[in-house]
């Protein structure tokens, strides 16, 4: 067991460092460079910048380093905890992606807890009373999830929410909120921003772990132990939930490890959409001002949460099932 | 000479072999007709992508034909004046304290439409060039079913005409991915090995990657300028290549599963060559598995290139898709007061749900057990 | 299919009487009528063996006993009485909702059930111990300890090595031949009044099925249980079986004692049952060697069902009337349904 995650976690180092370098190589691609972008910032400020501010400028960035020299640079800095300064904020990095980091691990989380609550009854549900009208709804429902974009559905209940409840979306807090310490008033002031982000983040996979634990139910339920069960004189509720389910939940506890960095690198366009202060729109922000080392930091680190979350996945599925032996 | 290797595998008694005499794919379409949505899934996928191919020739504008006069102009009325089926021109004014366009019919100026009339010149299916459109009105009018946008452009032209890429890039990126997922997919596990444990080793660095932000940043170095044709090839080659990992994985398997069954050993003993066991037995075997995953992947693929686009890293005006309309339809300002802008959104949905639902039936008919 | 069947002669007290029992599924493609008036009655205290090609219907009438039919099954008729104690009260089970408390009192208790496929029979979550354990506190005592020990026991009388190892194993650890055992197990756990065990060894392999063959003899004589034993296997039929029933397309044809099934048999099917055995062992093969094949669910003949494949069937009778159920041996209950008797 100890010999199989230490296994596992020297393979992940080493799709890390390949990730790291694919990755940066393909954020560095597009040809100008941070520079241009901060030029024209400056430019636009206050006329010309002179030949040797220029100069300096290139020498600070490196500019003109070859790719593999920029790249060592960056490893080197990063595996000291020093990510960097960005180039867009001269801010440093590290700090700027764990809060942003926070937010979303904080929104995926609640939308998880909310697809996991939801999905899990409704899926028995529907599996159970199958070819019903409830479960012709429920499907129904589903198909609408997984056809909808959500970043489409953001921009939709954004509408909604914004002509007739007149409420304020988008964001994280209300203006009068942004600068005050925590409290009460300013929680439900988040609350009330984030619902709609929670829900649009957690309707598809909602509607895809439902169909998921429909299906899976309908086959545990054709099982022969299913028979067997029934036929010791257990109550239908304990043939369901204590025969059925627990065989039918394994693919749902794959997805626990899976379905957060999914949530989390899945909220990119839904964080644009409804302007959160997730780590998404920065990812996207600097990949547009080709701000590389912080494009590649936040690429890396979403690659390390994918692998950890695999990783988990694979554990809490030997945990729930004792066929599953790790090797 | 061996036993002819396809009559193998039938001498189990199962319940599908009760039902009687009927093939196989008799059977698969008729429970496919039992679900009625997919069926209607199918038939507006049908209706979209004719419409797309007469796409040109339905829409009355070019897609980037401006026209102040009729910056947000609402959907023209249509009604019978003079036993003529007519729209009327619009008289424009502005309101000086919301700052915008408003528009009143006039009644008195009737437009009749005018119907198979010249218009700007386009190539039917990309080959004969012709100048022929459905319907028109008289030059120095326009006619907006669908209404306008900010620029006067016709809000109908331009979903025809996004039609066109919005609806092939994302099915052709699939069927790049589905095409090197099973080559790959078949390679690795009939071979396994060494090119089995390469292959594998090249999926997983692949899925090591959040695909969201790979996707981005491959979006993100695409040529800022390039012709609009080079961007759709490479945006689809983006998608197959993200694409082609979870099919290739799904192939091996069933190809392995399948190189160990009676038939291919059958087939290998009367000295059958590994192409002849690849295409006739391993393919076959996995068709109707890759056919499902591949229609279930068209719709993701057809929302990623309207998120790219949406963002500003796909298609990129002058030329248009849907995903370059839903950006146009961004702010909220723009939806509440003209709500004709979410129309590519709600043409958006009816594909992908189509899609889905086309591919849901799909899977039930050929695996009616998985 | 107006007549009422003429009941079977019963001389010793019945565990289980059937009679007339209807089921069809109603599928997508159509109507199965998998059972079309089945009757018969398993005396207590003995094995009746229930023999016919895949699809008669012999699983379905076991199910049908435990209530246990699929949802799709609509049960269309008929009585399944059921008799606890000799000279009790019969009660017919179909007069229960499927998921009653009656029912499930009988369910595991006085009656269980023993399924064909060992690999998937039991739940792979669990230990063996557990889904022992579950039966045992369902019906007998709430008593963790106590039922935790009854367990162990079982193990032990079903020829377990180790049993305290084996209860805390799970199913995938176990053999095939293992895991029968402990279906048995269970099944034998609350000592129930019938056992209905569908095939039992048919996915064993040869050496195995004999032994779990003999340890049912062995528990049944031990413990005096009925069991209702389905199979196709004649051979198993001959080693296992006190009397036999026929079953042709969801009917019994033939019902006799076991000697005057293999000595004496009457209906056509039944004889060509028998030629389908190889002479020497026994064979696990399904028996296909019958001319023509069953015809498809879906469809309905007329006449006698089997008149199809039958050698001596008689035209203008067979091929329109529906033959009865005669008796041709009242004595040893030996009846048979078919026009060359009636
Ligand atoms: N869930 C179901 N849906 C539809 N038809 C069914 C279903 N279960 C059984 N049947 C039909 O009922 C008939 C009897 O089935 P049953 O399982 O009793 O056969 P069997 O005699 O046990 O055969 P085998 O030897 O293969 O186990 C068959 O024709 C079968 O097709
Ligand atoms: S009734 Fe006729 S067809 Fe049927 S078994 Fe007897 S002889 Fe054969
Ligand atoms: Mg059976």
């Amino acid at each position: 067991m100890l010999n199989y995650i230490a296994r596992r976690l020297i393979n992940m180092i080493v799709l890390l460092v390949a990730v790291s370098f694919i990755g940066f190589f393909i954020i560095q691609l597009p040809p100008g460079t941070i520079l241009d972008v901060q030029l024209q910032k400056l430019r636009q400020m206050g006329g010309d910048v002179p030949r040797d501010q220029i100069k300096a400028l290139e020498l600070r960035y490196g500019i003109n380093d070859p790719f593999v020299v920029k790249y060592w640079k960056w490893v080197q800095r990063s595996a000291a905890g020093d990510f960097g300064t960005s180039y867009l904020t001269d801010q440093s990095v590290g700090e700027r992606i764990w809060g942003r980091l926070s937010v979303s691990l904080g929104l995926s989380l609640f939308a998880l807890i909310f697809t996991w609550l939801v999905s899990i009854p409704i899926g028995v549900y529907s599996a159970t009373h199958r070819y019903t009208t409830p479960d012709y709804i429920v499907t129904f429902i589903q198909f609408i999830g997984l056809a909808i974009p959500g970043f489409l559905l953001a921009l939709i209940i954004l509408i909604f929410a914004t002509r007739f409840f007149n409420q304020q979306v988008g964001g994280i807090n209300s203006s009068e909120f942004m600068d005050q310490p925590m409290s009460l008033a300013k929680f439900m002031d988040m609350v009330r921003h984030l619902w709609i982000a929670v829900l649009v983040l957690a309707f598809g996979a909602t509607a895809g772990l439902t169909r998921v634990m429909r299906a899976n139910l309908l086959d545990v339920l054709n099982m022969q132990y299913i028979q067997t069960a029934r036929a010791k004189g257990l109550d239908e509720a304990v043939v369901i939930w204590k025969h059925a389910v627990r065989n039918a939940i394994h693919p749902l506890v794959m997805s626990l490890g899976t379905l957060l960095p999914a949530l989390v690198v899945g909220e990119t366009l839904v964080a644009q959409v409804l302007s959160l202060p997730t780590i998404g729109p920065m990812y996207l922000d600097a990949l547009r001002a080709e701000d590389m080392y912080l494009a590649g930091t936040i690429l890396v680190m979403l690659s390390a949460l994918l692998l950890i979350g695999n990783l988990l996945a694979d554990l809490l599925l030997a945990w729930v099932d004792p066929r599953i032996r790790l090797e | 000479m061996a036993v002819d290797a396809t009559q193998l595998p039938h001498t189990t008694a199962t319940q599908v072999e009760d039902v009687g005499q009927i093939p196989q794919w008799q059977l698969m379409v008729r429970r496919f007709r039992k679900s009625k949505l997919s069926v209607g899934g199918m038939y507006v996928l049908i209706v979209m992508y004719t419409i797309m191919l007469f796409s040109d020739f339905l829409a009355p504008y070019d897609h980037n034909r401006l026209d102040s006069n009729y910056a947000w102009g609402p959907p023209s009325q249509i009604k019978i004046v003079n036993g003529q089926v007519s729209t009327f021109a619009l008289k424009q004014t502005l309101d000086q304290v919301r700052l915008q366009w408003l528009y009143v019919v006039d009644e008195g100026h009737p437009l009749p439409i005018h119907f198979f009339v010249q218009g700007y010149e386009y190539r039917f299916l990309g080959i004969f060039p012709s100048k022929l459109h459905l319907f028109g009105v008289e030059d120095g009018f326009q006619i907006n079913l669908l209404g306008a946008d900010k620029d006067g452009k016709d809000v109908l032209s331009r979903l025809l005409k996004g039609s066109q890429i919005s609806l092939t890039l994302g099915f052709v990126g699939v069927v790049i991915s589905v095409i090197i997922g099973s080559i790959v997919g078949t390679a690795s596990g009939y071979f396994g090995g060494a090119i089995d444990n390469m292959i594998q080793r090249v999926i997983e660095l692949l899925r090591s990657f959040p695909d969201i932000p790979l996707f981005l940043s491959l979006a993100a170095a695409l040529p800022q300028n390039a012709p609009v044709e080079v961007r759709f090839f490479l945006i689809t080659m983006i998608i197959a290549v993200i694409g082609w990992t979870g099919l290739a994985r799904e192939v091996r398997g069933k190809v392995m599963a399948y190189r160990n069954a009676d038939y291919t050993a059958a087939s290998v003993a009367a000295g059958g060559s590994h192409w002849h066991i690849i295409t006739r037995h391993l393919i076959p075997n996995s068709l109707s598995h890759i056919i499902v995953v591949g229609t279930l992947a068209i719709p993701a693929a057809i929302g990623s290139e309207t998120a790219l686009s949406f963002l500003g890293l796909g298609i990129l005006p002058p030329a248009v898709s849907w995903g370059v309309m839903v950006r146009d339809a961004q702010t909220i300002e723009a939806i509440t007061t003209y709500p004709w802008m979410l129309l590519p959104v709600l043409v958006l949905i009816i594909t992908v749900l189509s899609f889905y639902l086309l591919g849901d039936g799909i899977r039930d008919a050929v695996d009616p057990y998985a | 299919m107006t007549s009422q069947p003429t009941t079977p002669p019963t001389t010793t007290d019945d565990v289980v009487r059937v009679e007339d029992l209807k089921v069809s599924f109603y599928t997508q493609l159509g109507v199965v009528r998998a059972l079309n008036g089945v009757s018969f009655n398993i005396p207590r205290g003995k094995v009746l063996g229930i023999v016919g090609e895949s699809g008669c219907g012999k699983s379905i009438t076991g199910m049908s006993i435990m209530q246990l039919v699929a949802s799709a099954g609509k049960t269309e008729g008929g009585k399944i009485l059921f008799r606890e104690f000799a000279g009790g009260d019969a009660v017919n089970v179909l007069d229960y909702e499927r998921n009653s408390p009656e029912m499930r009192k009988i369910r595991g208790n006085n009656i269980s059930m023993i399924f064909q496929e060992p690999m998937s029979s039991l739940n792979p979550c669990y230990t063996i111990s557990d889904q022992i354990e579950e039966a045992i506190r369902l019906h007998q005592t709430e008593d963790k300890v106590e039922s935790r020990q009854r367990a162990i026991e079982v193990l032990t009388k079903v020829g377990m090595p180790n049993p305290a190892r084996i209860a805390d194993s799970f199913p995938h650890e176990l053999s095939g031949g293992m895991r029968q055992r402990a279906m048995i197990a269970m099944a034998l756990s609350c000592t129930p009044t019938l056992l209905i065990a569908d095939e039992p060894t048919t996915a064993l392999d040869v050496t195995t099925e004999a032994n779990i063959l003999d340890l049912m003899r062995e528990l049944q004589s031990e413990i005096g249980t009925s069991i209702m034993f389905i199979t196709h296997n004649m051979g198993v039929v001959a080693q296992m079986c006190d009397e036999v029933a026929v079953m042709y397309l969801g009917r019994v044809v033939e019902r006799a004692t076991v000697d005057d099934i293999f000595y004496e048999p009457r209906h056509p099917y039944t004889i060509a049952l028998l030629q389908s055995i190889p002479r020497l062992g026994r064979t696990k093969g399904r028996l296909a060697s019958i001319e023509g094949s069953v015809p498809d669910p879906y469809s309905r003949v007329n006449g006698c069902p089997f008149h199809p494949r039958c050698p001596v069937a008689i035209k203008g009778v067979c091929d329109t009337i529906l033959p009865e159920e005669t008796i041709v041996d009242a004595a040893k209950g030996h009846t048979v349904r078919c026009h060359l008797y009636s």
